[in-house]
């Protein structure tokens, strides 16, 4: 089912105002994480929770078992009440939501930087501030791998790209020509 | 041929008249006069009867217009009016021979002018055809050439995109070559180099 994200705006929206007033934003933050994880992670429960034939009264029986007394009472409460509203397919567009309204109101920049190999930690921090340097902004930042890069690191934050891959370059190369060629005729 | 007869002499009553006269007249001498040279005669094998004779010719001359008046008349009259009725079927024929011949003669007129007109119109169908035949010649020429020449424009299009086609081919042949070389030869402390020229050069425009 397709998730309209008005609907988990607004719910991000309504629990992010709450844990502000009560001060337990990154709490609450660490909580969706926790329950995103593991509804990537568990197939068993992720079919669990989102399965149409199981009732509320179950899904919420057994979300009360595990999660009870491993989360804050605002995340509990925002579960039942996301269960009873049989918004449960929601749950990861929600925590995408308050994480970028965390980092909306926080001022955060999110970063993610792409290379061909692993970085290493000192790596990281220096592209991090490098970042930050140039952005007068706090970083936050996400770290993938991809081997087609075949060199260098690329970041993508907002609507910048600062592509320093080998991969890059040989597309920059590759349009220019193309263009070169195309002029000629 | 009209051969109309007319009755000859005087008025057939008095040819009637005269020989009613006659006959009576004759009788009359036939039983009251005998003369006497008429006896001798007779005797002597000579019989002759005055009063018969004159008899005979007022029965003649009575017979003579009662025969002319109901056989010969009609007859004529039949001949006449048969004279007459092949005189107008002559005529008649002559006419439609007359008639005939002016339709036969209006008829070749016909022929002649339908024959001529028809020629005027195959003539006519003809410089028709052939201005026609020029013109969807002279059609047909332009638009071959028209045809020629966007065939030309066509090849020359082709010819540039399958050049342009070739050129961007070897640019990806080559981009993609060299990529495997880089990729081959790629090694940590050339990546590492390239992350620190990252890092160096990493900038941020407003």
């Amino acid at each position: 089912m397709a998730h309209d994200s008005r609907v988990a705006r607004r719910y991000a929206n309504a629990l992010f105002e709450t844990a502000q007033k009560y001060n337990v934003i990154k709490s609450v933050e660490d909580d969706l994480a926790g329950i995103t994880s593991l509804l990537d992670g568990d197939r068993s429960f992720h079919d669990f929770l989102l399965s149409p034939y199981v009732g509320r009264e179950e899904k919420l029986r057994i979300c009360e078992k595990l999660f009870s007394d491993r989360i804050t009472a605002l995340t509990m409460q925002f579960v039942r009440l996301a269960l009873s509203k049989r918004r449960e397919s929601e749950l990861k567009a929600v925590y995408s939501e308050f994480v970028e309204l965390r980092r909306l109101s926080e001022g955060v920049l999110f970063v993610s930087f792409a290379s061909a190999t692993e970085l290493d930690k000192k790596q990281r921090e220096a592209l991090e501030a490098k970042i930050a340097l140039t952005t007068k902004r706090k970083v936050e930042a996400e770290f993938l791998v991809n081997p087609s890069l075949i060199g260098g690191v690329k970041a993508t934050f907002e609507n910048t790209v600062l592509d320093g891959t080998v991969r890059g370059s040989l597309k920059r190369i590759q349009e220019s020509l193309t263009h070169d060629v195309l002029k000629q005729i | 041929m009209s051969n109309s007869s007319k009755p000859s002499g005087g008025s057939p009553i008095v040819g009637i008249v005269i020989g009613a006269v006659l006959m009576v007249g004759g009788m009359f001498v036939d039983k009251n006069f005998h003369p006497e040279f008429l006896e001798k005669l007779a005797q002597q094998g000579i019989p002759i009867e005055p009063g018969k004779v004159l008899a005979a010719i007022g029965v003649l001359l009575v017979l003579f217009p009662l025969v002319n008046l109901f056989f010969v008349k009609p007859l004529q009259e039949a001949i006449e009016n048969r004279t007459n009725e092949l005189d107008n079927t002559f005529s008649e024929v002559e006419n439609l021979r007359n008639e005939m011949t002016q339709l036969k003669s209006d008829y070749e007129k016909r022929i002649a002018a339908t024959e001529a007109e028809a020629r005027e119109k195959i003539q006519a169908q003809v410089k028709e055809a052939q201005t026609l035949r020029q013109t969807l010649m002279a059609e047909a020429s332009s638009k071959a050439d028209e045809l020629v020449k966007q065939a030309q424009v066509e090849i020359e299009r082709e010819r540039n995109k399958v050049l342009t086609d070739l050129r961007v081919h070897v640019v990806n042949l080559t981009l993609g070559a060299t990529e495997k070389v880089i990729g081959a030869n790629m090694d940590t402390a050339t990546n590492r180099k390239l992350i620190e020229e990252f890092i160096e050069k990493a900038e941020v425009t407003a």
